[in-house]
Parts: C-alpha cells; structure tokens; sequence
C-alpha cells in the first residue's frame, strides 16, 4: 500500500472542496481523478503534493504521516499542464534539477539525464531551450524531469489537456508505458473520460467534493453507481419508469420504490431490427466511423442505441428495439 | 498555527513572512507614520502648541492662503483643459493615422520627464522673457512671470503624461468597431464620435485628473516662472520656511491632500466602471492613410513637439552662450560652477537616486513576493497602504518627513540630514507606481513552475532564484531605472529635507536661477537631463532587446 488517505476534508470560505476523501494508492497503480471542473480533484492533488493545507484527515505514505511534511521533503514528482520547464535553462539542466537540488555528483547527473532523454525519445535535445521544443515535446521533458528522481508518487495534473488531439493520443500509450516499466505509483487528474479510462488501473469518479465511485474503467462503466457515474462515463440510457412499464414490464418488480427511478442502459446494449410497421422510429443518426448511434422515437420517449457503422440506416426507418434485462440496472434519484 | 496553510520547513515559513513584514514595516514607518504626523502637527497651534483647530480656524482670516488656494484651482483647471486639448491631438496622431514624422513626434513628448519640471519655466524665460530672444524679435512684451508663464510651462510639463494615458487609452479601441462601422456606412467624423472619443473617455478623465494634481501640486515651475502668482505650492514653503509656521505649512498641506486624494478615488472608480464595459479581446485598430485627416494632425502634432523640443533645447543652448540674448557667442564658463556648493549637489544627486533605486527595488520585490505567498489581512493592508503614495504630492510628503524625523529625541532622528532619508523620500513619494509595475510582473511569474520547484525539493531561496527571479529581471530593471530616474530631477519632495552640507541637483538648479545665474541653472539642468536621458535611452535599449518576443 503506497499512498492512503482517511477522511480528508477541506473547504475555502465555507465551501466545501473536498468532503471526507478516502483513497488508497497501491504499489505501481495509476489512479485517475475524473470530474467535471470544481469537483474537488485538483484540490485533492495539491493537498497530497503538500502545495495546499488540508482542513482534517490523514494522508500517510507507506505508514509515514505527510500531513506536516513539506512539498519539498514529500519527494514526488510532478507535470502540470504547461509552462513548468524553467524557460532559462537547456531541457537537460530541467531535467537534471531535481537531482542537482539533492547535491549529487554532476556527472551522475549527466548519466541520468542522458537515460532518461533516451526514454523519452529526445536524446538529442537536451541542449536546446524550452522554447524551441513543441508542446508535446515539452511536456516529454517536464515527465522526464519528475521521474528523474526516481518519485515516491509521480502526480500529473491534466498533462495532456494543452496537446493537440494526435499527440495527446500518442503520449497517452507512452506515459502509461513508463509508468508501468517503473512501476511507480501515479495518481493523474483529468476531466477526459476516454483519458482516464484508457490510462487508469483505477478511475476515481469525483462530483461536489465527494468521491461518487472509484473502481476500474470497466467496473465504473458497466455497474455505475449512481446517475452521476452513468452518465459521466459515456453516454446512456436512463429510462423513466413509465416507458419501462410500458417496454419492459418484467423488470418493474425489482424497480425502487422511489417514483424519480431510472432504469440505466449503456446504448451498445440495445439491439436494433428494422421493420415495416415496427412502433419504434429512427429520428437523428450521428455517424462516428465505426459506429453509429440513433436517437430513437419509441414509446413517447427518446432512447439512444448504438450500432456498429456497417448497416446504413436512415432517418424516418421503422425499427423494433430489444434489451437483455441483465445489462440494466436500477438507479435512484 | 493556522493547519490550513500548506506545510513548509520553519525556516521557509519565517523567510516568507519576513518578505512581507519587512517591507511592510518599511511602509509604515517611512510613510505611515509620516502622514499621521502631518496630520498630528496640523492640529498643534503655532503660538501656543495646544492641541486643537486653531489653524483651521487660522486659514478663516488668512486672506494670502485664500488667494493662493483660488490660484490654484484657476490654474488647474485652465492647464488641465489645454493640456487635454493638446494631448489628445498628440495621442490621436500617434495612434489613429497614418501620419509621418510618429516616432520624432513620439519622443520630443516625452523629453519633459528627462528634467526637473523648473527647467521649462526656465526656458520660456529664455525664449519669452524680458531677455527673451522670440519675444524680442517678434517686438513684444509679454510679462511672463505669472499666471501665464505657469499655465505654459505646466501644461508642457504635464503633456507627457497626459499623451502617455490617452494613447493607451486609444490603442484598446477595437478594429473589429470600426469595420461594422464602415459596413453600416459610417464616415470616417462620425466613426470618429461614436467610437474613438467614446473609447477615450476614461483615458481622459483619468488624463485630466492626473494633470490637475501635477499642476497644483508643482514646486518648481511656481517658484521660476510663477512671479507674484501665488499658489499653494509656494504657500506651503513660504510658511515653512520663510515664517516658520510649521502647524500652519501642514493645514496647507493637508488642504493640497484633499484634491489630488479626491481625483485619484475618483479616477480608481471610474477605471472599475471600464473594466466592467471593455473586452477581453481587442483586435489592434490599424488607420488607414486618409490626407484630409493626416496632414492636419501631422501639421499640430509637429508644432506641439516642436515647442517642447524648443523650450528644452533652449535652456541647452543658452547654458552655452557668453551672455544672454545679448552675446551670443558659445563658451563653457557657465559650466565652472562655484556656486552653491557647485557640483557637489549633482553627485549627491546620483548618489541618492542609486540608493533609492536599489531600496525601492529590493523593497517592492520582497513587498509584492510576500502579497502572493502569503495573502490573508496583512497582504491587503500592504497593498492597501501601497496605493495612498500617489496621491500625496512631494511637499506634503518632503514637510511629513521633516515632522516625523527632525527629532533628537527618538531613535529615528538620526536618519534626518542623511542621503539616506531623502533617498527613502524618493522611493516612497513614486511607491505606487512602482508597485503597479511590480505586481504587474509578478503576475507573469507562472505559478505551475513555482509548485513544480516546490515538489522537485527546492525550497523558498531555490523558488526566488529559479523562478521569481528570471521571470523578474526585466521589471526589476524597469523599476530601478524608472525610480533612478524621478529621484535625479524631483524638486518638491527633496526641498524641505536639504540641508547645507546635503544638497540635492535639482534644488541647486532653483537656488542658481534664484540668486539670478541664469544661464549657470540652465548649464547645470542640462547635466541633469544628459544623465537621466541617457538612463532613458539605456532603458529604452534594454525592453526592446529584451521585449517579450524576443
């Protein structure tokens, strides 16, 4: 057990930032904080890097309190968004600051910074300038700076979020590699779901201060919690109890008693036929490529169904829809 | 122990908030107190030295007092109009037409703030004069001394400020109004009245406040040129100096408080009005050459220059020639001055103006670094306090340090008749400015590079030296420069803080022209104005090399 924190709380004038956090961080695991902006999940990775106080709580890393330890003594690495590299000196003296504020030897530095340009593929850049480097380039530099120390906890907020759409992708795979290559714990926090899901061991799901859900990407996405999960973590379904009277009558007995109950269905678990005369009836498609997803007129209401690209379908088509009742799950309000 | 506040190591929590209290006791010490001082001696009879209203009462049948607050006024509010009539012209020429000639026009404007604001009284005398040479061939007399000398040589003093506001106030009108402008059909007069003069209108209220306090709250030219024109300026140092009514000079100063006090409150207001109307994104408005409308501004901008760029070129030429208007033969004798402790003063001068540089650099660095480590209410009332500097003119200022450290008594008097006090003087009487320009860049410094040094392991010297520093050296330069600069030719704060053995540049250029030795003020002015041009340019050099594209 890497890092855990016990009913960490915080609050700015009276607003309450980070409600009662639990959170654990296991050896080599890559959690991810997703919400939308203002639920708290920058907050909590200032307060764990030591750059903010925490109001309560404990935070402790393998058994050893951090809460009155300094940022500077935490030993952690870390990347921001962008503009972090010290624009006055060459991308290996960034690089090399850590170990050089830590008094070792220069050419050990040297060494280190020439493995670690290696691993981040810009070997023969370390005497330029920041400024001479691309955005992705740059943000290479600020990953090889944090793990140049070899961090106890490697902490990235939103590092890909400045990079063009390509090169976000690309550096996705390659950040996740090193990371797994080291083995170091990483706890990154981002506002893309397709970001934490494709990166995380563990997504931790975050609204309002709270922690909503945290399990894998798999978990959070098949068995949501709560509404709020469901619908943060891609699109869904959440079909009010009356269609479900009407469309799926057998699932009502297990519905809750509350009368605002939603039955939760992900739209690639809906399957769809067409058919003349069919009550259903296809009212808006967008095409993504490999898939498709309809916007569904059935039973007075609006359902979104997702199929693979290869059948063309039109607006005005007649179609018939079909769930399997154990993809669904009952949510309250 | 407040447990919010991030955790740090002792040392770096004592150092941070040494950064703030530091400069923060400085503050209050060098100007608070000063200030409360002033206000303390105001309410001391000068008879009697009872505490009391008595010299409020006093100014009811002090009829010289009235007179001088009534000049005053009429003088202020006559420069401030012409100053804006003219600075606007200038601004708009510079900013919104394609006319020639921008970049001389751009630099004569602002040759007055190379010298002691007295130098271009002295040189309308030489110019108008009883000896004035173009009064003598255009066959006139005019009587220069008074209200009219004043009202010109303050107008041209304030011009360069005034352009400075207007033109920045121009450049944020937005190109993207002036096009749906032409698209709905508008003339290039009517573009004018519903765009240009609307946009600019905080810019010259702002203008025109600055202007007023400058011209009544100006030492120099009132004592050159302003002759039997009696204005609170003067008023001011006749009782203190002259009949050493101490309690009465602070009633005086206190009344020259209330209206520079008054325009600055209102312009703060007025600038939070705009704030709320003006948007984020402004396209740069690029005029297009258009004869009708460059060739007039052409021909006003280059006669406005032209007359500064005389004046000031006069007192140089003249520091030169045997014997005015009627020798004109060149000669450097005026330059062997014996005089008033000859140039002794001029390196005092420089002395004090480094000191205070450096003071004031170090100071406002560690001021404006403490406000944005550690905000909570001391942070707030430093920059609370940092703001008032501005509206209290240099005699206020140069009389409350008289007040506050003529004293054998406590500790602090020693300070008085030091370099150091008047260097101090210096760099708080321009605090504001510095301060502005300070925050300004510090919020340049990014703070993810700041955080990324901290969890690297650096601790509080490793973030200034790292970060702060870099991202710094050029408004540290522009401050110091900048500080340098005002120190070298102000008159009003350093008068009443000289004393026989500690004279200050400027003030020998009034004593010279008082005693008569005209020409050897001009020569001495004009050493003046070489040194701090050539600051001027050196700072010019440094942003351009250093500009932000670079």
């Amino acid at each position: 057990m890497a890092l855990v924190i016990q009913n960490l709380y915080k609050s700015f004038d009276g607003f309450m930032a980070l409600d009662r956090i639990n959170l654990t961080i296991e050896e080599g695991e890559f959690v991810c904080l997703l919400g939308p902006s203002g639920c708290g999940k920058t907050t909590l990775l200032r307060i764990i890097a030591g750059l903010l106080g925490s109001d309560g709580g404990k935070i402790s890393l393998d058994g050893q309190n951090l809460v009155q330890v300094p940022a500077k003594a935490r030993g952690f690495g870390i990347v921001f968004q962008s503009y972090s590299l010290f624009p006055h000196m060459t991308i290996a003296q960034n690089i090399g600051y850590g170990l050089k504020i830590r008094g070792v030897a220069e050419r050990e530095i040297g060494q280190r910074v020439e493995e670690l340009l290696a691993m981040v593929h810009l070997s023969d850049l370390g005497q330029r300038h920041p400024n001479q480097l691309s955005g992705g380039q740059q943000q290479r530099v600020a990953i090889a700076r944090a793990l140049a120390v070899n961090p106890a906890l490697l902490l990235l907020d939103e590092p890909l979020s400045a990079l063009d759409a390509q090169v976000r992708a690309d550096l996705r795979r390659e950040l996740r590699d090193v990371q797994q290559e080291l083995g170091i714990p990483t706890l990154m926090v981002t506002h893309d779901q397709e970001e934490a899901m494709t990166m995380a061991d563990k997504v931790v799901c975050m609204r309002g201060g709270r922690i909503m859900q945290s399990g894998s990407p798999r978990e959070l996405y098949t068995t949501p919690k709560n509404r709020f999960v469901a619908e943060f973590m891609g699109h869904s379904n959440l079909l009010p109890v009356e269609l479900v009277q009407s469309w799926l009558p057998n699932l009502l007995a297990e519905a809750p008693a509350d009368t605002d109950a939603r039955l939760f269905i992900r739209p690639e678990h809906i399957a769809i036929e067409q058919r003349d005369q069919a009550q259903g009836e296809v009212r808006a498609i967008s095409f993504l490529g490999s898939i498709q997803r309809l916007e569904v007129a059935w039973h007075n209401h609006q359902v979104l169904v997702e199929t693979s690209s290869i059948q063309p379908w039109s607006v005005g088509d007649r179609v018939d829809l079909s769930v399997d009742p154990s993809h669904c799950i009952w949510m309250s309000a | 122990m407040n447990i919010s506040a991030p955790p740090q190591s002792s040392a770096d929590r004592w150092l941070t908030r040494a950064c703030l209290w530091l400069p923060l006791a400085a503050l209050i010490l060098f100007f608070g107190l000063p200030m409360i001082s002033i206000l303390w001696h105001s309410l001391l009879d000068d008879r009697s030295g009872a505490l009391g209203l008595q010299n409020y009462l006093n100014l009811l049948d002090a009829p010289g007092i009235w007179r001088a607050t009534f000049n005053s006024l009429l003088l202020g509010v006559t420069t401030t109009l012409c100053t804006l009539v003219l600075a606007f012209v200038v601004a708009y020429g510079l900013e919104c037409t394609r006319m020639p000639g921008k970049r001389y026009i751009a630099a004569v404007t602002t040759l007055p703030v190379l010298a002691p604001s007295l130098v271009l009284g002295l040189g309308l005398i030489f110019l108008l004069g009883r000896n004035g040479v173009l009064a003598n061939a255009l066959g006139v007399r005019m009587e220069i001394y008074g209200y009219w000398g004043l009202l010109i040589a303050d107008l041209l003093y304030a011009l360069p400020q005034a352009v400075m506001i207007l033109r920045v106030a121009l450049k944020h009108n937005d190109a993207r109004q002036y096009e749906a402008a032409q698209v709905l059909g508008a003339s290039e007069w009517r573009q004018f009245l519903s765009i240009t003069l609307p946009g600019a209108r905080y810019g010259l209220l702002s203008a025109g406040f600055v202007v007023f306090t400058v011209t009544i709250t100006d030492f120099g030219n009132a004592v050159v040129i302003g002759g039997d024109f009696q204005v609170l300026a003067t008023e001011i140092y006749s009782q203190v100096n002259g009949q050493m009514k101490f309690g009465m000079g602070a009633v005086v100063g206190i009344l020259l408080l209330i209206p520079s006090a008054a325009s600055i409150w209102i312009e703060k207001a007025a600038s939070r009005r705009q704030k709320k109307i003006g948007t984020s994104m402004v396209l740069p408005y690029t005029p297009e050459p258009n004869r009708a409308r460059d060739i007039p501004c052409y021909l006003a901008c280059t006669a406005i220059g032209s007359s500064i760029l005389a004046v000031i070129a006069t007192v140089v030429y003249a520091s030169f020639i045997r014997l005015w208007p009627y020798n004109k033969s060149l000669t450097f004798k005026h330059y062997n001055i014996d005089l008033a402790g000859g140039y002794n003063s001029l390196w005092t001068s420089i002395g004090v103006s480094v000191a205070a540089a450096l003071i004031g650099v170090v100071l406002l660095f560690l001021l404006t670094f403490g406000i944005r480590r550690t905000p909570g209410r001391q942070a707030d009332l430093a920059a609370l306090i940092s703001a008032l500097p501005v509206a209290v003119p240099g005699l206020v200022l140069g009389l409350a340090y008289v007040f506050t450290f003529n004293s054998a008594t406590l500790p602090w008097g020693m300070l008085y008749g030091t370099a150091v006090l008047i260097a101090l003087c210096n760099y708080y009487h321009y605090h504001t400015q510095g301060f502005a320009t300070m925050m300004a860049g510090m919020r340049n410094v990014p703070a993810a590079m700041e955080d990324a040094t901290s969890v690297m392991g650096g601790g509080l010297m490793r973030i200034l030296k790292d970060v702060y520093l870099p991202a710094m050296k050029m408004t540290l330069i522009t401050v110091g420069l900048f500080l340098f600069m005002r120190s070298m030719v102000t008159l009003s704060a350093v008068i009443f803080l000289i004393t026989p053995s500690m004279q200050m540049g400027a003030v020998t250029v009034m004593r010279l022209d008082e005693a008569g030795f005209t020409s050897q003020a001009a020569a001495f002015s004009t050493c003046i104005m070489l040194i701090v041009g050539a600051v001027a340019c050196m700072l010019h050099w440094i942003t351009r090399k250093y500009s932000p594209a670079h």
